[in-house]
């Protein structure tokens, strides 16, 4: 009956989890020990079932986490982000940046025990590019030499700017400098492949019992809708600093996913509702993890169009009237921080933030009512425009929001209009919306990879904004190898993004964990790549 | 008899060729395709992909190539899960379904029946306002809040059983998930049970029965139990597939490897098969109870005669 008690009274806090949430954090019934536990298993959530394990197939995030756990390729991330050698010992690299080349460490296995050689490597690559393989990575090989004819179906795989010398060795001739090339070869799509599985099973190879793998686990079950085990890796170069015996991955809704942790069924998750933040907190306490991340929520203009084509007083009206703080600290509950420029927080990058970001509310207010006028629009005539976003409850607070400040600081008349997700890319692609909700994570840590976003003929570029000094910027540093010359030259390109206005930075994304305290080794970075390689369990009581 | 059972199974023929055209005329002509994402691919891999599952060629013949499977029973791939068919999928999932559903009913007939029954025989007392306001409760509460409240007291709370997970054959996992699914519809069999149960007992050939001096027993238990349950089976069979298709949110709640949630999740991916197979499969799955229930109708009231 006590427990009866307790769980209604729960389910009240829930009710109010919107508004209160203040309370003190429950006492945790946990004690963790300082020696490892006996049993070395781990529980972790996915948000979704991955469509395929096949690396060079993989483009979710929650596929990703997988396949870094059961593969690794010549570099590979530090539990910080920064990237460390994997199957590579060591590489050199031409003075122009061109050439690379990579030495695979010696006895390197599959976990079925075959040597694995630079020719594993070769293949995979090729495979890659292949369009017979019909991978939507890639286009991600591009820096290669010879990979975009290829992707074109100009010329075979076997032209493929890699090569192997001797089994140890691989070659990687690229068009241009790629600086994050180091990066680019830690990704899942970049991983060896097995030819021999590949070419015996053909689309079953990424079977339990089929699969071979390179990583620190491998394949032990998987069940669609269910889960995926792994068990680790003998073979694995590193296996001797791999402390977990088994990882199991739960698919599950994002909304049942606390519940399964509280429970104890799970010890870490991938992410919980930014909603949820107070209410968990005052359940876990230190259980819950927030860190920075590198991705951005915004909206973006159509600008081959009226009313925001041509028209730069409308757009910095807009963003300027937008009360980041309260998006922020009221609609996402503190955890996501304001967003007044494109990159987020990234060492040795100085965000080059508007001269407005640091003014008081009316001050920027009273600006952008000037600017609204300036644009043509009163209260007699306002601006009528939707604000097209993918249907999802979490973002519709947001707009709602956002039509509330446009409403009350400029007299505008914005209403929000939802579509299925796969919709609204397909009338982002043709250019049909006006103004449109957009978000970008980082495919590698650098400003480059948001910047892009406004390059022109960027295929995800749905504005089609085009500013020749911008993609003059972008191309000289994309071919920039030295990073603070890169990141002066990217400076200056963002600076000009922000005074012409195509988009309106809104918030920052966060890494969102829920962690046991006996979990530990857990990996924080920016990227949230979470491997399970470097995490263990210790000895505890109760869960 | 037998003609009436050729007869509804050759009407099943154009019923189901006709969930499958409108299954996937509506799939087909909603914009977004199955392997359009966020990230814009090289026209020459967005076309060997498409070639891959015959996406470019014209809409007809992607039909007819789709009915010719069907009609030698193969469902096709699945374009959301690259590696896996979607007769694979249904395959390893139905079973979870299929189990999960007849428990919750087996529960929801026992528990209905018994209550709705006693509530009945006794009416007026504890037991019949006491098991009446649960059965109220059972249909107005949602399936999506019993789940999470049953997982607040049993999982969270006490640890007596899993939030969640399946162990193919292991009772654990299963009570919570039950429960949760049979209670609505044991809600429905009780008050449905304790109506008819009323209505019989008042009916002349209850009245004979007694002033013939049978104990209530044999009353209860021979005679008024038959025609209570005719109502009840033409409600089950329906109920039956409904608890099979409509397993979704359980599956979610409780993380379930079932179909319910491919469905879902396959929708908002445009995988065409695997939703036109599921759709078709849930097609046949309530012509298939209706036509069961007809025939234990008959069975259970000779009123009932199978010609039409």
């Amino acid at each position: 009956m006590r427990a009866l008690a307790r769980a209604l009274m729960l389910l009240t806090l829930l009710d109010l989890a919107g508004c209160s949430g203040n309370g003190a954090p429950a006492p945790s019934s946990i004690r963790v020990g300082t020696a490892l536990a006996a049993d070395q298993s781990l529980a972790r959530t996915l948000d979704t079932m991955p469509r395929t394990l096949d690396p060079a197939l993989v483009t979710d995030a929650d596929g990703s986490r997988v396949v870094i756990d059961m593969f690794e390729g010549l570099t590979a991330n530090a539990p910080d982000g920064s990237i460390i050698p994997g199957y590579a010992s060591s590489w050199e690299v031409s003075p122009d940046g061109r050439a690379w080349t990579f030495h695979l460490r010696a006895g390197a296995r599959w976990s079925n025990g075959d040597p694995l050689t630079a020719a594993d490597f070769i293949y995979a690559w090729r495979h890659q590019v292949d369009p017979k393989t019909g991978s939507e990575n890639a286009q991600e090989l591009t820096p290669i030499v010879h990979a975009a004819e290829i992707l074109a179906g100009r010329a075979a795989p076997e032209t493929l700017g890699v090569d192997a010398p001797d089994p140890h060795t691989i070659r990687i001739a690229l068009k241009d400098p790629t600086p994050y090339l180091l990066d680019l070869l830690a990704d899942a799509f970049m991983m060896p492949l097995p030819r021999a599985s590949l070419e015996h099973y053909g689309d079953d190879w990424t079977r339990p019992g089929h699969m071979v793998s390179s990583g620190p686990f491998m394949l032990k079950e998987l069940v669609i809708g269910n889960r995926i085990s792994l068990v680790k890796n003998p073979n694995y170069w590193a296996a001797d600093t791999v402390r977990l015996e088994r990882v199991t991955y739960y698919p599950l809704d994002r909304a049942t996913q606390p519940s399964r942790f509280m429970a104890g069924d799970v010890q870490y998750t991938s992410f919980f509702s930014p909603e949820q933040y107070r209410w968990l907190k005052s359940q876990l306490g230190d259980q819950v993890q927030v860190g920075p991340y590198l991705g951005i929520q915004m909206l973006a203009f159509n600008m081959l169009e009226p009313p925001f084509a041509d028209n730069r007083n409308l757009r910095l009206a807009l963003t300027m009237a937008v009360d980041r703080q309260v998006l922020s600290e009221q609609v996402r509950q503190g955890v996501f921080p304001p967003a007044y420029a494109m990159t987020p927080v990234l060492p040795g990058f100085q965000e080059p933030l508007p001269e407005w970001a640091s003014w008081s509310d009316d001050r920027r207010h009273a600006e952008a009512r000037r600017l609204y006028a300036a644009a043509g629009y009163s209260a007699s005539h306002p601006l009528k425009v939707e604000l097209v976003y993918g249907t999802e409850p979490t973002n519709r607070d947001m707009m709602d929001a956002l039509a509330a400040m446009w409403r009350v600081n400029l007299g505008a008349q914005i209403e929000p209009y939802n579509e299925e997700f796969r919709v609204m890319l397909q009338d982002l692609a043709l250019h049909k919306a006006k103004l449109f909700w957009n978000g970008w994570a980082a495919e590698y840590p650098d400003p480059y990879t948001f910047e892009q976003l406004f390059k022109t003929g960027y295929a995800q570029n749905f504005g089609a904004y085009s500013d020749p000094s911008v993609d003059a910027l972008l191309a000289a540093a994309s071919v920039e190898p030295d990073k603070s010359k890169r990141y002066r030259l990217l400076e200056q390109s963002e600076t000009l993004l922000n005074a012409e206005a195509p988009y309106i930075p809104l918030i920052y994304y966060s890494t969102l964990h829920l962690i046991k305290p006996y979990v530990k080794g857990v990996p924080r970075n920016p990227m949230d790549i979470d491997g399970s390689r470097y995490m263990y369990i210790l000895e505890h009581e109760g869960r | 008899m037998l003609r009436f059972l050729i007869r509804r199974l050759l009407i099943a023929i154009p019923t189901m060729l006709l969930i499958a055209t409108l299954a996937f005329a509506l799939l087909h002509g909603t914009p977004g395709g199955p392997f359009d994402s966020a990230k814009r691919m090289p026209p020459a891999i967005q076309h060997s992909i498409e070639a891959k599952y015959h996406l470019n060629d014209p809409l007809w013949r992607q039909y007819a190539r789709y009915l010719s499977d069907l009609a030698r029973g193969d469902l096709g791939p699945s374009y959301q899960y690259r590696d896996t068919s979607v007769n694979e999928l249904i395959r390893q999932g139905l079973p979870v379904d299929a189990l999960i559903g007849s428990l919750a009913m087996l529960f929801a007939i026992l528990l209905g029946g018994f209550f709705g029954i006693l509530a009945a025989v006794r009416r007026g007392s504890a037991w019949d306002h006491v098991p009446m306001f649960f059965a109220a409760l059972g249909i107005a509460v949602p399936v999506f809040v019993i789940g999470p409240l049953l997982i607040l007291v049993f999982a969270i709370e006490l640890h007596w059983l899993p939030a969640g997970d399946w162990e193919p054959g292991s009772v654990r996992f299963m009570i919570l998930p039950v429960i949760s699914l049979g209670f609505p519809y044991a809600a429905y069999i009780a008050r449905m049970a304790r109506s008819e149960m009323i209505e019989v007992l008042g009916s002349p050939f209850i009245r004979t029965a007694r002033a013939k001096g049978l104990p209530e027993r044999t009353i209860l238990l021979r005679h008024a139990i038959r025609p209570v349950l005719t109502p009840l089976v033409s409600f089950l069979g329906p109920a039956f597939a409904g608890v099979l298709t409509g397993s979704i949110i359980i599956e979610s709640v409780f993380g379930l490897p079932g179909i319910g949630r491919y469905f879902v999740t396959g929708a908002i991916n445009r995988d065409y098969t695997l939703v036109v197979g599921i759709t078709v499969l849930y097609g046949a799955l309530i012509i298939g109870f209706n036509l069961l229930a007809d025939l234990c109708y008959a069975w259970l009231d000779p009123r009932v005669r199978l010609h039409s």
